[in-house]
């Protein structure tokens, strides 16, 4: 407590300032005003200016009409990349078709041996094609994290410019904000070997979108 | 104060005379310089297709910091109160010894005897690493940059590319060496199978670590959320595996909204690597909650004082809003010259040329504030416009001020401000000394070596002037 008193009186120090109380008022106001700095102005479609920013971040990405067609084009996925058509979902995709598209899924958070991992996403972020995850009991975040192949669903209906947007849509749905936020940018990569830039660093190394609701 | 201690900021001469002349590490360097600089010029330029442009979001990004240092007492306040209501516990340190002493103490109370650590600049100011092993806590590095200097038994020597000093021999024999196989030769191509064997080695101990110890980019004070931002996910990892995760971090590092945290993130990335945005942006607030299958159970921020909340109001407190991005070294020609390791504490480059003699005692390190070329390539560069030259200039007011500059120099000066006011005294020495020096250079114009003071010609050569004063110059031109 004494680290706190002395840290706390060097910074009130510091400022200078009297009147906490009505300072601390000014900042909570400043908290509900919720303004916004400078914003992008996006030119083209949400939906195409999210595609083209994933793929530029290294993402592939693929479309369907429909939320029940997610599986197949999961399964199209994992044969044509050579990959067991065995996976670990969030619980809040479970209910789709999986085991009709012949594709073995499991639902519950990943372990280490998991080799793909399939997730929804909260929304995503058009102006730097970002995905954003919540944390919670249906969407354990180790599912994007441990398996080597990340496929995310994304329906496009909640493809939002920025990620004010974002925050935006979070407080509108939600009552408190979750223990993880994550927004993720297409596979992992390092660096730090002679900045040369390698996919695959800790996280995930392949990324695959699939966009729902777009009628081919 | 304790940071002076461990602080080798008064060998800067020593070491970077070493520096210059070792060919390894200039290797190193000068591969890394135009990597950095154009990755940041792209990535800055590329903001004119979305209408946007770097000064008008430096001037968000710089009113942003300067609101909340402005207030500083009242948003730490805010952010400890939400993160407790979250879930979380809040500690505070006044130095690098507490810090220690607090992580050491959570790691007791909760059997820790592995702990994986995201990057957190500092745990460099703590030196916990040195107190974790003492304490029978084995700490694991997991960025691989930080990886490969803790194998190397190093410190960074960069704040967002620790290992940019190392070429790839050096790797493949520290890799070799700790992962227990032969030593093979290695080229580029060999950089994807090197960062996967890292991956492998190190996916061990993120699944068998009881502590995350990360660092935070920004704290949010409207959710009491730490904001990490990283491109591995080495920092998910940690935040996300372990039972208890620790957040070491700065009290200057607040920003009062999501909308802050979102402004900032338009030039934080950009300014570090020239990405629009990093592969990983974590908000994480709390710890597990009910129904959850994966996050910590214990979540504790350390918030560390450490020489800053004596910058708040002080002529010095332009420096708090730095936000750690890498911009000032990634464009300065002493930084590239030298390399980090020379500046002799955690912070290389023109912030660490400001922060280490702020935080470790402007007497502990006398020549930083005179690693600048003047150049104020960082000053401009800088996303939260930092006026780093001016402060350096400053702190070498202080230095003199203070009396702390060497008794030749005092001297000299004082000879100097006598000869000055002298108009016929100065004007027969000065015709003196030009045309010394000119005597002095040899036929290309250039002094090779300057006897009256050589440390100046040591490493370059003086080009000689006309061998006339101005004065005769002036005249004769009327
Ligand atoms: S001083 Fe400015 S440029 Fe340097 S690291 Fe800090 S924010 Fe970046």
């Amino acid at each position: 407590m004494t680290a706190k008193r002395d840290i706390l009186g060097r910074v009130r120090g510091g400022v200078g300032k009297g009147d906490f109380a009505g300072r601390r008022a000014a900042a909570e106001a400043v908290l509900n005003a919720r303004l916004r700095g400078p914003q992008p102005t996006i030119s083209d479609g949400l939906i195409e200016r999210f595609r083209v920013k994933a793929e530029s971040l290294a993402s592939t990405v693929d479309a369907v009409s429909d939320r029940k067609d997610a599986p197949a084009a999961v399964a199209a996925y994992l044969s044509a990349n050579g990959l067991p058509m065995r996976v670990v979902v969030a619980q809040e995709i479970e209910s789709l078709d999986w085991s009709g598209c012949a594709i073995v899924s499991a639902a519950r958070g990943a372990v280490d041996s998991d080799q793909v991992g399939v997730t929804a996403c909260f929304c995503a972020v058009a102006e730097t094609g970002t995905l954003m995850l919540l944390s919670g009991p249906d969407s354990p975040a180790t599912v994007s994290l441990l398996p080597e192949t990340h496929i995310a669903l994304v329906d496009t209906s909640r493809i939002v410019a920025t990620m004010e947007d974002a925050f935006a849509l979070l407080r509108a749905e939600r009552e408190a904000v979750p223990r993880a936020i994550n927004f993720i940018s297409g596979p992992s990569r390092t660096g730090d070997i002679e900045q040369t830039i390698v996919l695959g660093a800790h996280g995930p190394c392949r990324v695959h979108l699939i966009l729902i609701g777009i009628s081919s | 104060m304790s940071a002076a201690k461990h602080s080798q900021a008064m060998h800067f001469h020593a070491r970077a005379g070493e520096n210059v002349r070792n060919p390894v590490l200039q290797r190193a360097l000068q591969k890394a310089k135009p990597l950095f600089v154009g990755k940041r010029a792209k990535g800055i330029a590329a903001l004119a297709d979305d209408g946007l442009e770097f000064e008008m979001l430096r001037t968000a990004c710089e009113g942003i910091r300067n609101r909340t240092l402005a207030d500083l007492d009242v948003w730490l306040d805010i952010f400890e109160e939400r993160a407790i209501t979250s879930g979380a516990e809040v500690l505070w340190a006044r130095d690098g010894e507490e810090v220690g002493r607090l992580v050491v103490d959570i790691a007791r109370r909760y059997g820790v005897t592995k702990a994986t650590k995201s990057k957190s600049m500092l745990s460099e100011e703590a030196h916990l690493n040195e107190v974790l092993a003492k304490a029978g806590v084995r700490p694991v590095e997991t960025d691989l940059g930080e990886y490969i200097v803790q194998l190397a038994g190093e410190t960074p020597s960069h704040i967002i590319a620790p290992a940019v000093h190392k070429t790839i021999e050096e790797i493949e024999a520290l890799f070799a060496k700790e992962h227990g196989r032969p030593v093979e030769t290695r080229t580029s191509a060999d950089i994807p199978d090197m960062t996967r064997e890292a991956r492998e080695v190190l996916r061990q101990h993120f699944l068998s670590a009881e502590m995350g110890i990360s660092g935070a980019n920004f704290l949010i004070a409207e959710t009491g959320t730490a904001a990490l931002v990283t491109n591995e996910g080495n920092g998910r990892m940690v935040t996300t595996l372990p039972k208890v995760h620790v957040v070491v971090t700065g009290i200057e590092k607040i920003v009062p909204t999501l909308e802050d945290f979102a402004t900032l993130m338009r030039l934080l990335p950009r300014s570090a690597t020239g990405q629009t945005i990093s592969n990983y942006v974590s908000l994480l607030t709390g710890t597990k909650q009910p129904g959850d299958q994966d996050g910590p159970e214990k979540t504790v921020f350390i918030l560390v004082d450490n020489g800053r909340a004596n910058l708040l109001g002080s002529p010095y407190q332009d420096m708090l809003r730095c936000i750690r991005c890498g911009a000032c070294m990634n464009h300065c020609p002493v930084y590239f010259s030298l390399g980090g390791h020379a500046y002799g504490w955690v912070y290389p480059g023109p912030m660490g040329s400001v922060l280490t003699p702020l935080y470790t005692g402007i007497e502990n390190a006398l020549d930083l504030p005179h690693a600048s070329t003047g150049c104020n390539q960082c000053g401009s560069v800088c996303p939260v416009r930092i006026p780093l030259p001016k402060l350096m200039h400053q702190l070498r007011e202080e230095q003199v001020e203070r009396h702390l500059r060497p008794w030749s120099e005092r001297l000299a000066l004082k000879a100097w401000a006598w000869v000055a006011g002298q108009p016929v005294l100065y004007r027969w020495l000065t015709r003196r000394a030009v045309r010394y020096l000119n005597w002095l250079a040899d036929d290309a114009g250039r002094i090779r070596i300057f006897g009256l003071a050589p440390g100046w010609t040591a490493g370059r050569d003086l080009p000689v002037a006309s061998g006339r004063t101005f004065h005769e110059l002036y005249k004769a031109r009327k």
